[in-house]
């Protein structure tokens, strides 16, 4: 009996060795099955359109009352919702496309958007008819890649300073003047906090893991992240003086050491400093506010990121938060285009989704839903409308590869964090990598 | 003549009997079967073939020949990749093999209550690749977190484990050796193999506990011993939730956790080089399959077959 069982295993053992290592080898990734349920009673030679989003449950929701309502006012055409969280949504797409089912209407992001316009695989929403008369040309330009207009804003942030005004009363500190602050006085400003908000408040998060920052800085000194070419437009001693702002910030205690900034990085709006009492700034993009203050509970200010009059111009802009575009391929492109001009100018539509996708674009819009929006959102719209005639431009579309430039960032933002490298060698590695990422 | 008739007929009744059989055999295997050709084979050899082209997802791949296979070994990140990747196997699989025959010894001494303590201590398998222990390893180790709140205790200020560059590999090899159950459980059965009569022989020729642990358990077990070690490597060398949850997909910080199977996926599905990314499962594949055959062969040095 005993001898069986040892033979048995034997040759057990080769036989699962053989298939463990190679079936779970090669099909390592099983993306999920992505069929939804499609409840829409249609039929009766309806024209059916699909629409792709990502997001959260309360955008799922929100956008299935909108497409009900759609359907209610065009008998005749069916939205068939195609959904999921962020991260599957790209390797989803990606796939979908390559297998040439393209959903016939499909939200991009600004880091995508070159990929597929390159490609043609999204549509010219400007020969489509799209109606989008209502947005300000400035934020189009933000959808539109060699004079093709490939995505439509369907709303705006902007990238700023989240502050918590109790901490800076229980510190003694003044809140600084967001027209004139520059980036010595964030970092004398952060010091001040962390001394007078006692054990355990910092005065900032470590800003350094998203590159909206550096864009920020670099168009105040008049370079931009990405020319319109699509090359990069920095210069190496603005992204080293970027980097240096952190340590300074370590050295004056005016931020937390290293692995708490990269834990805090980790830990999302509810789980940062702001959303836990523990420090006194931060920057967010503007529609992040709602959730910091949930999760804080206390009314936080937006104030402008420092630097704005310290150098050639003004930083800020507007970034769209995602595009409706179009599938080139779609059978059904007027069904689409009516869809597409239906999210963007329906009162009806921005009534229901409110700033869930940006500040809306239409500024027609917009301006009707103000009453609607939380304490918070209102404030951001304020702080936006106030921001209008101070932003000079928004940044051209980034070019292909620029998806990497997140990770990268975060890569050698810890480096230089741990000490690993000087923010000279930081901004060499860093310029190197993103080269190689949009050239390749 | 009868009885040879009656033979006959019994032979053809049998063949078609046995006809019979055969179409219901491949009846029955048909699902197996298109499921491997469509689910595993299908796909096997179509990343065999992209490996050597460069795929985009949204262009048509174009042939590249070994272009993908000599980049790599020109991109730093896939040694760094490499090196963790390796670090990893070669530290936590014999610990947590030690780990795994540690506890089964005691358990198979007659404990109490036996399978109330084998369920508990083969909970963490089950839990251990899964996405909420990650999260929870994330706070164990944090800087405010439950390691660093007993070391204050003690007096020592410990720093956040997972977000340094030094210690976060170390709290995923860690997570592996606690997730020491399967292989524990396999053990426990191998022990149960080991005849008494053996042990009651070397206790009368006085042999003592280590002795007898050394001289019959050991080699009696080894058949098992090396059945756990192979599939445990083969485990590591895959591992992936873990680290994408812990490092928040990116490998960090700086890299240190950046396991293969996370730096293919990042390249298959993050900057869309699934030609790339091909190339390093195919290679994985290669790794895998060489220190199996390195294992299997040095098998015959070590392990006891009792037959």
């Amino acid at each position: 009996m005993r001898v069986t069982i040892h033979r048995r295993t034997r040759r057990g053992v080769a036989l699962v060795a053989l298939m463990a290592s190679g079936a779970l080898a090669l099909s390592a990734c099983s993306g999920d099955s992505g069929a939804m349920p499609n409840d829409d009673g249609g039929g009766d030679g309806d024209v059916e359109i699909r629409y792709a989003w990502w997001g959260s449950d309360d955008r799922h929701q929100t956008t299935q009352e909108i497409i009900d309502l759609f359907e209610e006012k065009n008998p005749g055409i069916t939205v068939t919702p195609d959904f999921t969280d962020w991260d599957g949504y790209w390797d989803k797409l990606a796939t979908a496309t390559a297998a040439g089912d393209t959903p016939d209407v499909i939200t991009q992001e600004e880091r995508y958007l070159s990929e597929y316009a390159s490609q043609d695989i999204v549509a010219d929403l400007g020969e489509l008819g799209v109606d989008t008369s209502e947005i300000p040309a400035e934020t189009l330009a933000t959808g539109t890649i060699d004079d093709t207009l490939y995505g439509v804003a369907t709303g705006v942030n902007a990238y700023a300073m989240v502050a918590d005004p109790q901490i800076f009363a229980d510190a003694g500190v003044e809140m600084p003047d967001d027209t004139t602050w520059t980036w010595e006085d964030y970092v004398d400003v952060a010091g001040k906090l962390s001394k007078g908000a006692g054990d355990g408040v910092w005065g900032t998060q470590d800003y350094g893991f998203n590159e909206a920052g550096l864009a920020v800085l670099a168009r105040q000194k008049g370079e931009t992240l990405y020319t319109p070419d699509g090359e990069l437009g920095l210069s190496k001693e603005t992204v080293a003086e970027f980097f240096q702002v952190s340590l300074d910030l370590m050295a004056n205690e005016g931020q937390p050491d290293a692995s708490r900034s990269v834990e805090y990085q980790n830990a999302g709006p509810e789980g940062s400093l702001l959303g836990t009492n523990a420090g006194a700034m931060g920057v967010w993009w503007s529609n992040q506010l709602g959730a910091l203050s949930d999760a804080s509970g206390r009314e936080l200010e937006l104030l402008r990121l420092p630097g704005e009059s310290q150098f050639e111009r003004t930083g800020m802009y507007f970034k769209p938060a995602m595009y409706y575009s179009i599938s080139a391929t779609t059978e059904h492109p007027e069904e689409s285009a009516k869809f597409v001009d239906f999210l963007l100018n329906d009162p009806e539509v921005a009534a229901l989704q409110l700033t869930d996708r940006g500040l809306p674009s239409n500024t027609t819009v917009r301006e009707s839903i103000l009453p609607e929006l939380t304490a918070a959102d209102q404030k951001v719209a304020e702080f936006m409308e106030g921001l209008e005639s101070d932003v000079v431009d928004n940044p051209p579309v980034p070019p292909q590869g620029s998806s990497e430039m997140q990770d990268i960032m975060i890569r050698i933002n810890t480096e230089v964090l741990f000490g690993n490298l000087t923010p000279d060698e930081a901004a060499d590695a860093f310029l190197k990598g993103v080269g190689a990422a949009i050239g390749g | 003549m009868a009885v040879i008739h009656e033979v006959a007929r019994t032979r053809r009744a049998a063949t078609e009997h046995r006809k019979g059989d055969g179409r219901a055999a491949a009846l029955f295997l048909a699902p197996w079967f298109v499921g491997l050709v469509l689910i595993t084979a299908f796909p096997l050899l179509a990343s065999l073939y992209l490996s050597f082209t460069d795929y985009s997802l949204l262009r048509a791949p174009g042939w590249v020949g070994i272009e993908n296979y000599t980049a790599m070994f020109s991109d730093p990140r896939f040694f760094q990749a490499l090196k963790v990747t390796f670090t990893y196997v070669i530290v936590s699989v014999p610990l947590q093999l030690v780990a795994a025959l540690g506890l089964a010894l005691v358990l198979d001494k007659g404990l109490k209550g036996l399978a109330f303590y084998r369920s508990i201590y083969y909970l963490p398998s089950l839990l251990g690749a899964s996405v909420a222990i990650a999260i929870l390893w994330r706070q164990v180790f944090g800087a405010d977190g439950l390691i660093n709140q007993v070391l204050a205790f003690f007096g020592i200020e410990g720093q956040g484990w997972v977000s340094h560059p030094d210690y976060a590999l170390g709290t995923l090899i860690v997570l592996n050796v606690w997730t020491f159950g399967a292989p524990m459980v396999i053990f426990l059965a191998g022990l149960r193999q080991v005849p008494t009569m053996y042990y009651e022989a070397a206790a009368i020729d006085g042999a003592g506990r280590l002795r007898q642990f050394r001289n019959i358990t050991v080699p009696l077990l080894t058949p098992i011993i090396f059945f756990n070690l192979v599939l445990q490597l083969i485990g590591a060398f895959q591992t992936f939730t873990q680290a994408y949850i812990v490092s928040g997909g990116t490998g960090g910080p700086v890299d240190s956790t950046l396991f293969y199977t996370l730096y293919l996926y990042e390249k298959g599905f993050g900057s869309f080089e699934m030609g790339y990314a091909s190339a390093m499962a195919w290679f994985l594949l290669l790794i895998i399959a060489g220190m199996t055959a390195v294992n299997f062969v040095a098998s015959k040095y070590w392990v006891f077959y009792d037959d």
